[in-house]
């Protein structure tokens, strides 16, 4: 009923995801130059130690001695980087992609849309396997694989956006004027499918760090030494019996960042979604 | 609307031939093959034994020929045999088919059980404070890996042995009550970030609905507010839900790979992870020729219905 | 009254046709639930490498002779056999043993299933035990003859291999191969197996034993999860379980419930060196390596403490290896690597790669610490992880210059030494070529005196730790965990469930 009160929801909803994303792009920062321990060196005097204030060891340690929240500290920053970058990639690629397609319609778009087809067939965790064992299983790898799972639904959202402007009066006058496709493509088109590509991005980069975890997970993604919080969990796996922080806290760390990606994500579509933008 | 169903499934032909291809070549790219495992670092073979090894592992033409034989025979619906056990593939994964659809529709049933409510009553509140933290909470579920949710049920359950299938998996057929409750954690576990998106979906179209005229008119009748809900503003939510449902079916099948695995479910997703680390080209290539089938065609069937929902997608380019 | 009498009556035939059905319904089965972490590939016993195969094999099949529980070679087919000199071999079988399909065993069994094996086109890798062999005789319907071209002196250990199973002809001939049925002679038969869930063994009740097996089912499980696997047998879901993490391992030991039985195995740790690969190709670069891991802190991490260290032969084989602290490098001597660096070229160090990969064979927790003492001589490793398939690769092709392995050894030294050793050696990786080692390998494979053989193979060991292709680290424990209820298991080394042949449940 209350406008104002619905805005602040809305409001409140992104400001939390923004919140959440703040703290984290603060520990990425504060990781480059201190961690409370070094996150790869091993101690084998205090293997598997319960978290304890005495110790220092907040977060207890891993099977190897290591610091677990020096680890997670560290992961957040391959996290972060990975799911931006391949986030990027699937979004300028597919986008291209769509954008052409939808533009030049006829063959392009078959053709472009045929390949975005044949991607989207393969469920997004066994494409991303697949591309990983292909490639090998080094860091950047894990970007072009998630990349790849995303290109056709970037590449769908923009040519959609597209298509039902294409035929509208107003782009129609523009084209009768002179107007080269190019200053139509850049003035007209691109502003149009800005607000449902803004959504997807925010809600890809938290699948990507969903992605990515599971992938390091299968062993198939960023390989120890080097912390990411989905081998530290496969790690876990088996001494998790007797030390149950070591799958609690990187889960945990797990979970926050992409709820408050989802968050972002959910909450701007709440705000740019025309059709809510007058509800109760 | 014939001729676009039909122009539909004429497109998925070069689809699913460009999946094949893109399988049988990509899958040899891997480094490693099935010989080579099945060889390890234990085993010596002399030159004749390797010819013969070779053969028997489909290692002995170059690629595009295999390639071909291969296509001719599964159009002729012999897939093959599997390079670890000898066995024929297609029964394999046939004989699996059940579980994972069983636990596909599981997961789904969860999803609208969990979500559909949260959604309705979410839309309902009047309260900001209430309304954030119920969109926390579906937001919560989707940001669960799936991986981490079922290890730590299986850790949690452990001594709770009817609950988890811990290799003793009993089909449906030979005691459903056993069954089912053995595949209510998996599905829970997969279903509960389906909820999320399913809540989000339910929500967005109650709210629609919820402000359109007539149902103005129905209170201004005088109908109770759960008729008015339950009858109508339901009835016209519902549609888009189930739509968005075919929609992730893909993601219910992918995440059912992490699933099984963990629950140590004998599925078609675990066979998929396994043939891929052990190289085992003709299962790898009829998996995932099946799922991409699978897959393509809910995917038809939910564009089709889609489009019969929403008047506003246009059928030649919509939906898409 | 009358409706009294007629209810006694009832009571009373109700009694009765209870106790007649108790007496007609069957007496409790004996079963045995077995959880293992991975599903049989196949079970040929001529065509399977896969542990996790080799373990049904164990009770489908019997070989001419197989090991005890100390590595000893007893009869198992073979009642008897004769060696009357180092190039022939006559085996006396034992009389009534029947196939599973009612047939009984003769010789004529023994020279197909040895034919079988030799022969190019099964591609077996039972052949390279046994490859010596020329002829197979059959003197009589009990009797064998086997013909060398050279003497062998593992070939009895080779023959206990279950690669070298007596399989009856009619089953391979009428399946094209053995992979899904059971040709055996062994104390279980295959009664159905769904594949990554569950196989059921049922009595063999002609087993040539008498009284063996005392258990009439084994079933085995496939649970992927060590957590799972223990539950399982704490529930009693499962009365065995074969465990390989040394985490879960050390939980069950302090759990009341559950037994557990840890002995070394003949597996082998080792620190794999790629000989031609610089800077490996220096001898001293590699023992200034070897002077500066320290096997036990290893094994202590990799395995919490779960194992031994070793040399070139297991330690378990007590008749043949060497203790270790009689051979170099024992313990670490840090002053000593670091003065050999020097003298070779590299006073501050170097940097290499180590490959491993995740799995438990692939060694990744052992390439870590070994990551970090290297650090000690000023020399920085590089973890190459790669995913299993990959890392195969890389061994077949040789491309690596370190990696982490685990080696299958035997009991018999000359199995696993001559074929990972010598110069031509079908699985030497490392391109390791030793006139010397060459040499001490063949006098151990042909001497026939016992004390001769025993005073090559020392110098051997001693040979291969200072030339050192590969960094020998430790032998992990072979684990087994059970409830109480099981009782007359023994644990073999080489994991063999062999044992489950005396082993009894009590509910």
């Amino acid at each position: 009923m209350n406008m104002k009160s619905n805005s602040l929801t809305r409001n409140s909803i992104v400001m939390t995801g923004l919140a959440i994303i703040g703290v984290y792009i603060a520990i990425m920062a504060v990781s480059t130059f201190w961690l409370p321990f070094d996150p790869v060196s091993m101690d084998t005097d205090h293997i598997l130690e319960a978290p304890s204030l005495a110790t220092g060891h907040l977060f207890g340690t891993d099977e190897f001695g290591r610091d677990i929240l020096s680890r997670i500290m560290k992961g957040s920053t391959i996290s972060l980087i990975i799911s931006v970058a391949a986030t990027l990639l699937g979004t300028l690629v597919g986008t291209f992609m769509g954008v052409w397609a939808g533009y030049l319609g006829g063959r392009w778009d078959n053709v472009l849309m045929r390949i975005a087809d044949v991607l989207f067939s393969f469920p997004s965790l066994l494409l991303a396997i697949f591309v990983m064992a292909i490639l090998g299983e080094k860091t950047f790898n894990v970007v072009i694989a998630i990349g790849i799972v995303y290109i056709p639904q970037f590449a769908r959202i923009s040519r959609g956006a597209i298509l039902t402007i294409k035929s509208s009066e107003f782009i129609k006058a523009a084209k009768s004027n002179g107007a080269s496709s190019g200053f139509i493509l850049r003035k007209h088109l691109l502003p149009n499918i800005l607000v449902p590509l803004i959504v997807q991005v925010s809600l890809s980069l938290s699948v990507a760090i969903l992605l990515e975890s599971s992938l390091s997970f299968l062993g198939l993604g960023v390989q120890p030494p080097a912390p990411s919080w989905g081998n530290m969990l496969s790690g876990a796996r088996k001494v998790m019996v007797i030390a149950p922080w070591t799958a609690i806290y990187p889960g945990i760390a797990i979970v926050l960042l992409v709820l408050g990606f989802n968050l972002l994500g959910d909450g701007l579509r709440d705000i740019l979604d025309p059709r809510l933008r007058n509800v109760r | 609307m014939f001729r676009y169903i039909a122009k539909r499934l004429l497109s998925l032909i070069p689809v699913l031939f460009g999946v094949s291809i893109i399988v049988f070549f990509l899958v040899r790219l891997i480094p490693g093959s099935a010989l080579e495992m099945y060889m390890g670092t234990q085993v010596e073979a002399t030159p004749e034994q390797m010819v013969e090894l070779q053969r028997i592992f489909g290692e002995d033409k170059p690629v595009p020929v295999l390639y071909v034989e291969w296509l001719g025979r599964i159009l002729q619906g012999d897939f093959g045999y599997s390079l670890r056990t000898g066995r024929p593939v297609l029964p394999d994964i046939l004989s699996r088919l059940p579980l994972s659809l069983e636990l596909t529709l599981l997961s789904l049933m969860l999803a609208l059980l969990i979500g559909i409510p949260q959604g309705i009553l979410s839309s309902l509140k009047r309260n900001p404070f209430s309304d954030v933290i119920n969109r926390v909470i579906g937001l919560l579920g989707l940001s669960l890996p799936q991986f981490w949710l079922a290890s730590l049920m299986v850790l949690a359950f452990a001594n709770f042995s009817g609950w988890i299938p811990m290799g003793n998996y009993i089909k449906f057929s030979v005691d459903p009550i056993r069954n089912l409750r053995m595949l209510l954690l998996p599905s829970l576990a997969i279903g509960i970030g389906l909820a999320a998106v399913i809540m989000r979906y339910t929500r967005n179209s109650m709210l629609e609905v919820l402000q359109m005229d007539y149902i103005r008119t129905a209170k201004a009748k005088g109908l109770t507010k759960r008729v008015v809900i339950l009858r109508h503003a339901l009835k016209n939510a519902i549609l888009p839900v189930i739509t968005v449902a075919g929609f992730n079916t893909g993601y219910l099948l992918g995440g059912a790979i992490v699933i099984e695995e963990v629950f140590a479910l004998p599925g078609m997703g675990r066979l998929a992870l396994y043939a891929i680390y052990q190289r085992d080209y003709p299962v790898i290539q009829a998996i995932v020729l099946m799922i991409a089938t699978i897959f393509v065609l809910v995917n038809l069937v939910t564009d089709l219905i889609y489009a019969m929902v929403d008047p506003r997608i246009r059928l030649d380019d919509g939906g898409r | 009254m009358k409706r009294q009498s007629i209810m006694l009556v009832a009571l009373l035939a109700m009694t009765l046709f209870g106790a007649a059905g108790a007496f007609a319904a069957p007496a409790a089965q004996a079963v045995l639930t077995i959880g293992v972490d991975q599903e049989a590939v196949g079970i040929d016993p001529h065509i399977v490498t896969a542990f996790s195969s080799m373990r049904r094999i164990d009770l489908l099949y019997n070989r001419l002779v197989r090991l005890d529980d100390n590595f000893v070679v007893v009869p198992d087919l073979a009642e008897s056999w004769d060696v009357p000199n180092n190039v022939t071999y006559i085996f006396h079988l034992r009389k009534g043993v029947k196939f599973h399909n009612g047939r009984e065993l003769t010789a004529d069994d023994v020279q197909y299933s040895l034919q079988r094996i030799l022969d190019p086109k099964t591609a077996s890798p039972g052949r390279s035990y046994v490859s010596l062999i020329t002829s197979i005789d059959v003197v009589d319907r009990y009797t064998v003859k086997l013909n060398l071209s050279a003497p062998l002196a593992s070939l009895l250990d080779g023959l206990t291999s279950n690669n070298c199973s007596i399989v009856a002809k009619e089953v391979v001939e009428a399946n094209g191969n053995l992979q899904k049925v059971d040709g055996g002679t062994g104390p279980f038969m295959l009664q159905e197996w769904i594949p990554d869930n569950s196989m059921t063994l049922v009595k063999n009740a002609s087993y040539f034993e008498k009284g063996a097996p005392y258990l009439d089912k084994v079933i085995f499980r496939v649970i992927p999860e060590q957590a799972s696997l223990l539950a399982g047998v704490k529930s009693g879901d499962l009365d065995l379980a074969t465990i390989s993490d040394g985490a879960t391992i050390r939980q069950a030991s302090k759990d009341s419930k559950v037994v557990v039985m840890s002995k070394p195995g003949l597996n082998m740790r080792i620190f794999s060196f790629n000989t031609t690969a610089k800077p490996f190709d220096d001898v001293r670069v590699r023992q200034a390596l070897a002077m500066t891991l320290n096997r036990t802190e290893i094994l202590g991490i990799a395995e919490f403490g779960m194992g031994k260290p070793t040399g070139p032969v297991p330690v378990a084989a007590t008749q043949w290896a060497v203790p270790v602290a009689k051979l170099p490098y024992a313990s670490p001597d840090i002053a000593k690597a670091k003065k050999l660096l020097a003298d070779a070229g590299y006073p501050k160090g170097f940097s290499f790669k180590i490959t491993c990969s995740a799995t438990y064979e692939g060694g990744l927790a052992v390439a870590q610490v070994a990551q970090e003492e290297l650090k000690k001589i000023g020399v920085t490793a590089e973890l190459e992880v790669v995913e299993w398939g990959v890392y195969i690769d890389k061994w077949v092709k040789r491309d690596f210059a370190t990696m982490i392995e685990l080696r299958g050894g035997s009991g018999e030294p000359d199995r696993f030494l001559y074929r990972t050793f010598y110069s031509s050696g079908g699985v030497n990786n490392f391109l390791f070529k030793d006139a010397e080692v060459d040499k001490y390998l063949d006098l151990g494979r042909t001497q026939t005196v016992l004390a001769d053989r025993k005073a090559s193979y020392d110098k051997l060991q001693t040979l291969l730790t200072e030339k050192a292709p590969a960094i020998f680290l430790y032998c992990p424990n072979e684990n087994q965990v059970m409830g109480k209820q099981v009782s007359g298991f023994k644990l073999v080394g080489n994991g063999s469930l062999f044992y489950v042949t005396y082993t009894k449940v009590k509910r």
